[in-house]
């Protein structure tokens, strides 16, 4: 065994929060959320997975897309794509597999994002495996083992005396080659996990759910009694990615007018997400909406850009007021073709 | 994952409007002459693609394209002022510059069309997207048979496109029919919805093309009249409007199911639409 020592993790950490931004689990408040440190003292290393995913490291719930400058009759544009390299730590396989799903959609499907491809492109993922599942945590569905290492550039692994390192990919490979640049003991190993817990997948073959006979369904309408369309089941999420975009005004500059335009995240589950000028709306009522979510999610997503929206974090479970849950909705579209489901 | 090269789909190209004109009742035209590598960009567009323009400092939204490049290397779009981005652009004056980008969408398959007889139907701004197709069955007149034009508003002060009407009747074997749901003390035409006009034009479904633009309930309810006349689903041409925000398949806005209007769209047949999961109303 050649695992690397607790003590010697952080130390890495900390050398790679001198250079770049080094985004790990962190309490903010009592809320654990993934957010940057500074030094490894900052790091919460025992934890389920932390409130929000990854995706705002990539997507941020707010983002500036350009600067406007008004001068008179004269505009000008100024291009605000992100600067620098980022390592995330920590990072569960459910967050990086959704990042996968988001890849499908912003880097494999033209035109190409511009900003998230930058972010995804200078964003090294260190990946934690679980060691065990959370209370809401269904990704053996989407078919992610706890340690999967398929979606992450270095894997940790928690063995016997610290943590098992696997390198994944290139960008993972080349953090290492740095880290044993400055003296540190990295070898790479591949962890013994027969000891991970395992779960019976809530449908046992999630591909082979048959969605349009669902669509005209009541359940939907049953299902949004409860729904207070809050949109918090998108935020968490490591793979809903709608967004709105608009112009802000900015304090003015020596006589220019400054406006910023900006992306956010949005949800298909708000009144006026398809509402458009002048009033018409095609999805006027939650039942229509919340289904859109879950057809999103499971039908026309992996239609039109190949994965699953979903990985089976489980977030979105514990964070809506109304106990909606993902798994109960799976269960029920999976009942007719006789998949099992253990919930 | 290098993309340094590419232009940013999200950066619009700038454009100076040269000419901002009434149209209708809270109806303008806009002229834009582009400016940094637009014109490039807007070279091949083709009728019943859209794009989306700026209103700097107030936001962007998604128009029909309202003109085609063999007349002119202005880009027009017919704008009704109804929230805060068209309101933004109803404040605009000749020489303001606005932001365009890309041309989106697909478009009406004009050469599928040809040797077609071509039924239009245009409802209020509805017409704007269908100018082009106009134009275009006009400028290569010989290359499609009967032409009919059925264009209707809910009054006669927001009928667009009114200086072009002569022009329209005076190209061989084409005919215009205006209707208005409220006529004025001056109006000589028909009066009552597009509907009731289709059904007292009555074209023959023989090796035609019906192309509709207007409301979601003018395009259904010109479906239900179609069908009766010998019009099937698949000889409907509509095209769709969305809320959106991108216009490039990523903001998620305007599903239809699993289709994409900005994408996949805007222009469907009516049996497309129908085959999909969701309605469009």
């Amino acid at each position: 065994m050649n695992a690397m020592p607790r003590e010697e993790l952080a130390h890495w950490l900390d050398r790679l929060a001198g250079g770049k931004t080094l985004i790990a689990p962190r309490d903010v408040d009592g809320v654990l959320l993934y957010r940057p440190v500074t030094s490894s003292a900052e790091v919460v290393w025992d934890f389920t997975r932390p409130v929000m995913s990854i995706k705002d490291a990539f997507i941020p719930a707010t983002e500036r897309l350009l600067m406007i400058e008004k001068t008179g009759q004269q505009i000008r544009l100024i291009e605000t794509l992100a600067e620098g390299e980022q390592v995330i730590f920590g990072v569960r396989p459910c967050d990086a597999r959704g990042m996968k799903v988001l890849d499908a959609l912003f880097l494999d499907t033209e035109p190409v994002d511009p900003y998230y491809a930058r972010r995804r492109e200078n964003t090294t993922l260190i990946g934690l495996a679980c060691r065990e599942l959370g209370p809401t945590c269904f990704c053996t569905t989407l078919g992610i083992a706890l340690d999967d290492p398929r979606d992450v550039d270095v894997m940790l692994t928690e063995v016997e005396g610290g943590y098992a390192v696997q390198i994944v990919t290139a960008k993972g490979d080349a953090l290492l080659k740095e880290a044993r640049g400055w003296g540190l003991d990295v070898e790479p190993q591949i962890p013994d996990r027969s000891d991970l817990s395992t779960q019976q997948p809530v449908i046992s073959d999630l591909r082979s759910l048959d969605w349009p006979p669902y669509f005209n369904d009541e359940y939907w309408d049953r299902l949004a009694e409860r729904c207070l369309s809050c949109r918090i089941c998108a935020y968490v999420c490591p793979a809903c990615r709608c967004f709105d975009v608009r112009d802000e005004a900015m304090p003015s500059n020596n006589g220019h007018n400054q406006y910023e335009r900006i992306r956010c995240w949005d949800s298909c589950a708000g009144v006026n997400y398809r509402r458009i000028a002048g009033g018409h709306n095609p999805r006027p009522t939650k039942g229509q909406r919340l289904r859109n979510r879950f057809f999103c999610k499971f039908y026309y997503y992996p239609q039109q850009y190949g994965p699953v929206a979903c990985t089976g974090c489980g977030r979105c479970i514990d964070a809506c007021p109304e106990n909606i849950d993902i798994t109960e909705v799976l269960a029920h579209v999976g009942q007719a073709g006789g998949s099992s489901h253990n919930r | 994952m290098v993309h340094a090269n590419r232009h940013n789909p999200m950066l619009p190209y700038l454009g100076r409007l040269v000419e901002v004109k009434d149209l209708a009742t809270e109806i303008k035209l806009f002229r834009v002459e582009l400016l940094n590598g637009g014109r490039e960009a807007f070279a091949n567009y083709r009728p019943g693609q859209f794009a989306f323009v700026s209103a700097f400092g107030v936001g962007e939204a998604p128009f029909g394209i309202a003109s085609t490049p063999h007349r002119t290397p202005m880009l027009e779009f017919a704008v009704n002022r109804l929230g805060a981005v068209t309101t933004g652009l109803h404040e605009l004056g000749a020489g303001d510059v606005v932001g365009v980008r890309r041309p989106m969408g697909n478009a009406f398959p004009m050469e599928a069309f040809k040797g077609k007889n071509l039924i239009v139907l245009g409802g209020g701004i509805g017409g704007a997207p269908l100018r082009p197709v106009i134009q275009t069955v006009l400028d290569h007149r010989a290359d499609y048979g009967h032409f009919t034009i059925l264009w209707a508003a809910r009054r006669p002060s927001l009928l667009v496109f009114t200086d072009e009407y002569d022009e329209w009747r005076a190209a061989p074997d084409t005919d215009v029919h205006l209707t208005v749901d409220e006529p004025d003390a001056t109006w000589d035409h028909n009066v009552g919805l597009i509907t009731e006009l289709l059904e007292k034009v009555a074209p023959s479904p023989e090796s035609a093309i019906t192309i509709t633009c207007g409301p979601p309930v003018m395009i259904h309810f010109v479906g239900k009249v179609l069908q009766p006349l010998g019009f099937t689903p698949e000889k409907n041409y509509v095209t769709l409007e969305a809320r959106m925000h991108c216009g490039i398949g990523k903001c998620g806005r305007c599903n239809l199911g699993d289709k994409l209007i900005c994408v996949d769209g805007p222009v469907f047949s009516m049996a497309q639409v129908g085959a999909l999961l969701e309605s469009f109303l």
